[in-house]
């Protein structure tokens, strides 16, 4: 591409990154204040996540005129991909983001509109919804040039990802990761490794050109470092009183889910661990009088995490652990970056969401041991049936077998219609009441 | 037995048959939708018997595990189970079909614990090569898991015999399906549905003996039925077929995963793991498979020039994600094509509703 035909693309992304990059600092000299009297002020990182994310959908809106274009799922063996150089959309994390904005009433009911039913996931409504009247709080997303589909969070990404296939007519790639109800087999681990190999010849044709071998194993480096740093920001919620909450990790998670591999990632993360325990040292503590510490389980609440926040932390009550935030760690032991193949068929068959039940249960019970918890509330999510499926029975195993209170909190990660905020707030009050705070 | 009309022979009952074949010896696998290699179970003398919801069961002791957001097939499976509807089975046979019944297996492993052994099976969303070569190596897996069970050790030469009496019947369903239209619909899709528990022999010697016995032609008088062609997961309750005689209305077509979209043609491989994978996946288009929308569509619209059907009804279980994502890119190809649709929700404890009658007929009277 010619000096003059890349302007178009330059221009424009050399002055928004100019001003999103004055506007952090803007707010990183404005000393951070807390919304509530009962939370410590927000993470001075805080300014610099909203700037990468700001850039990454800044850059995305002029993707198309100067790179490939890929749309992903979010347990997608990204790095790939990455070493192709394709600009990579995440469409989850751009419906959760619609969810903080309080845009997704309005956007899927443009998919409901066009005939998909209330009852498919939310995040896959919102993302049609956008698609089909290019309604988004982040301006205008990009074209895909191809798509990547991986069953290790769910099926529903399949089914999405053949309507996106069908919309945008363009190759959709899919790596399918036989779910693991105990062991993982052998032959699972081959079958996802071939696929990987396989996408390999289809990915370069669409990028124009050929996989780096080195390039790839940088990434997948860079991956694994920001994975180990992320899991240790969440170990550090041990501390009494814990330096950060879940809801702090559900803001700052987006650069683990959509910008691995990438050198800044892992500048971020480590300028975030820093600053935790920096706050450990001062002993701050996320909620300003910790009396109880708790578990989350399942997806976040996307448009009233603010008032869950707030409202648990009146309360004394600080959520401290997640299986959801640690999913997003917990594979970094698995991640080899001189065999990013082999090893990379391990990694993605292993999230928590593409395991049995049991193994579940297992991971709350260790986390509620080594993060010391006092209860777990798990939401039932009306949208992923794969995440919600099983809780009834852990929650009575949590509470009959290890004497842990655990509620059951009825919501969709997503969509408000199916929030209850009365019934919510109702539920809680009584279940913190019973932990006797 | 279930007796019908003159054409079709009686029909022995699912109990009847379970009970005939334990009392040979052989053991019963309680199989979950949609897709299982039937001639493995068979080569180890294990009858599978499917298990769709089934309809109209006390659904409340599923709700003890399963949200209210959960179909009622997987939650009227469970609730069937845990109120020993399922004692007789020796095995229970989950096919990863949906997320739905990936969870139903994980809890039944994990905290459940039901008497019977709990065999997942994970079913590969493609057609590639891989894709066969993966799921050959499942059964494999799976052949190990049923010798441990039954200390059996069938041969490549019996588990061929086996595949071939299944292919066999694969085509006497094949048959069936040619000559519908000789059979009143709803003795028609009781024959098929009994595919879900009947031994692959007896199947096809009551299929063989109903089609000897059908007249030529149609088997309904004037005046000519409405044709239309049904899409969805199963056709519960059966009385929709009652209503649709009533109506006037000839399902000419199906696409139905129990039905129609398991018309499985015979494998090719002499390798009878290959050959099961071959034969799974290279049947019609099915959501639950991850075919393409496009690939989805022009089968549906083939059938539906081949059958002269004039609309499409898409009868789909509640809350079931798979056929729910597809159905607007369908609708909208389909009305492209100029064939019209309706979509109708059901739940399988619900007897046919009058809301359900009501947009039927409209649909019809629409289409006639």
């Amino acid at each position: 591409m010619s000096l003059v035909d890349s302007l178009p693309y330059q221009v424009p992304l050399t002055f928004g990154r100019a001003a999103l990059r004055v506007n952090r600092w803007r707010a990183e000299r404005a000393a951070p204040r807390s919304k509530s009297e009962h939370l410590a002020p927000p993470l001075k990182i805080s300014p610099r996540t909203k700037e990468l994310i700001a850039r990454h959908y800044l850059e995305g809106r002029y993707a198309n005129r100067h790179r490939k274009v890929a749309w992903v799922t979010s347990g997608a063996p990204v790095e790939l991909l990455k070493a192709l150089d394709f600009y990579v959309l995440y469409p989850e994390n751009h419906a959760a983001l619609c969810g903080t904005a309080r845009a997704v009433e309005e956007i899927a009911t443009e998919a409901e509109h066009a005939g998909y039913s209330r009852d498919v996931c939310s995040y896959a409504r919102t993302d049609i919804g956008a698609m089909l009247s290019g309604k988004t709080p982040v301006g205008r997303l990009p074209k895909p040039d191809l798509l990547l589909a991986c069953t290790n969070i769910c099926q529903t990404v399949l089914f999405w990802y053949r309507v996106l296939a069908h919309h945008f007519r363009v190759p959709l790639i899919v790596i399918d990761t036989p779910f693991i109800y105990t062991e993982a087999t052998e032959h699972a681990v081959k079958f996802v490794q071939r696929q990987l190999e396989d996408a390999i010849p289809l990915a370069e044709r669409v990028a124009g050109k050929r996989l780096d071998e080195r390039r790839l194993k940088e990434t997948t480096r860079l991956s694994k470092q920001a994975s180990e740093l992320w899991l240790e920001i969440m170990a550090r919620g041990k501390q009494r009183p814990a330096p950060i909450s879940v809801f702090d990790q559900f803001i700052q998670m987006a650069p683990i889910v959509e910008m691995r591999g990438d050198a800044f990632t892992v500048d971020f993360y480590a300028a975030m661990l820093k600053e935790v325990d920096e706050r450990i040292a001062r002993g701050i503590g996320a909620v300003k009088d910790e009396k109880k510490r708790l578990l989350w389980d399942n997806l976040p609440i996307w448009y009233r995490l603010r008032y869950l926040g707030e409202f648990l932390a009146a309360r004394g009550v600080a959520i401290v652990a997640s299986t959801y935030t640690n999913a997003w760690g917990e594979l970094a032991p698995f991640i080899d970056p001189e065999r990013p193949l082999a090893s990379g068929a391990r990694t993605y068959l292993h999230p928590i969401l593409n395991r049995g039940t049991g193994y579940k249960l297992a991971t709350m019970q260790r986390m509620v041991a080594e993060f010391q918890l006092d209860g777990a509330i798990l939401h039932s999510d009306r949208s992923c049936k794969p995440y919600s499926i099983g809780q009834i029975d852990q929650r009575d195993r949590l509470l009959r077998e290890h004497n842990v209170p655990a509620l059951l909190l009825e919501a969709d990660h997503n969509d408000p219609r199916a929030f209850s905020e009365e019934q919510v707030a109702n539920r809680l009050e009584a279940f913190v009441e019973m932990l006797g705070v | 037995m279930n007796t019908s009309a003159d054409s079709v022979p009686p029909l022995p009952h699912r109990i009847e048959t379970i009970r005939a074949h334990q009392a040979r010896g052989g053991r019963v696998a309680a199989v979950l939708p949609i897709h299982h290699p039937r001639a493995l179970f068979r080569a180890f003398d294990i009858l599978p018997v499917e298990v769709w919801g089934p309809p109209q069961v006390d659904a409340t002791r599923g709700g003890a595990h399963l949200q209210p957001y959960v179909c009622s097939i997987v939650r009227n499976a469970l609730a069937y189970l845990l109120s020993g509807g399922l004692d007789l089975a020796d095995l229970i046979v989950v096919p990863h079909t949906c997320d739905s019944l990936q969870g139903f297996a994980s809890i039944l492993i994990d905290f459940i614990h039901p008497a019977p052994p709990v065999l997942p099976i994970y079913l590969p969303r493609g057609r590639r090569a891989s894709d066969v070569a993966f799921l050959a190596e499942e059964f494999k897996s799976l052949y190990r898991q049923l010798a441990e069970i039954t200390h059996r050790a069938p041969s490549d030469v019996e588990l061929m015999e086996c595949l071939h009496r299944e292919e066999e019947a694969d085509a006497r369903l094949a048959d069936l399906y040619r000559r519908r239209a000789a059979l009143p619909q709803k003795d028609f899709y009781r024959l098929v549905r009994s595919r879900e528990y009947l031994p692959a022999e007896k199947f096809s010697e009551i299929v063989g003996a109903a089609l000897r016995a059908a007249p030529n032609g149609r088997s309904q008088g004037a005046p000519l039925p409405t044709p239309i062609l049904l899409s969805g997961i199963v056709p519960e309750p059966m009385a929709v077929f009652d209503a649709l005689d009533r109506m006037n209305a000839a399902v000419v077509a199906d696409d139905f995963a129990c039905c129609g979209r398991r018309l499985y043609p015979p494998g090719k491989s002499d390798d009878p793991f290959t050959r099961m994978a071959e034969r799974l996946l290279t049947a019609p288009p099915d959501s639950t498979r991850d075919d393409a929308i496009e690939d989805r569509l022009q089968h549906l619209i083939r059938l539906t020039k081949e059958s002269n059907a004039k609309g499409i009804v898409f009868y789909d279980v509640k809350f079931c994600e798979p056929e729910f994502f597809y159905l607007p890119a369908l609708r909208k190809g389909l009305q492209a094509a100029g064939i019209p649709s309706v979509t109708i929700e059901i739940d399988l404890n619900d007897s046919l509703s009058q809301q359900v009658s009501t947009r039927l007929e409209a649909f019809v009277e629409m289409i006639a």
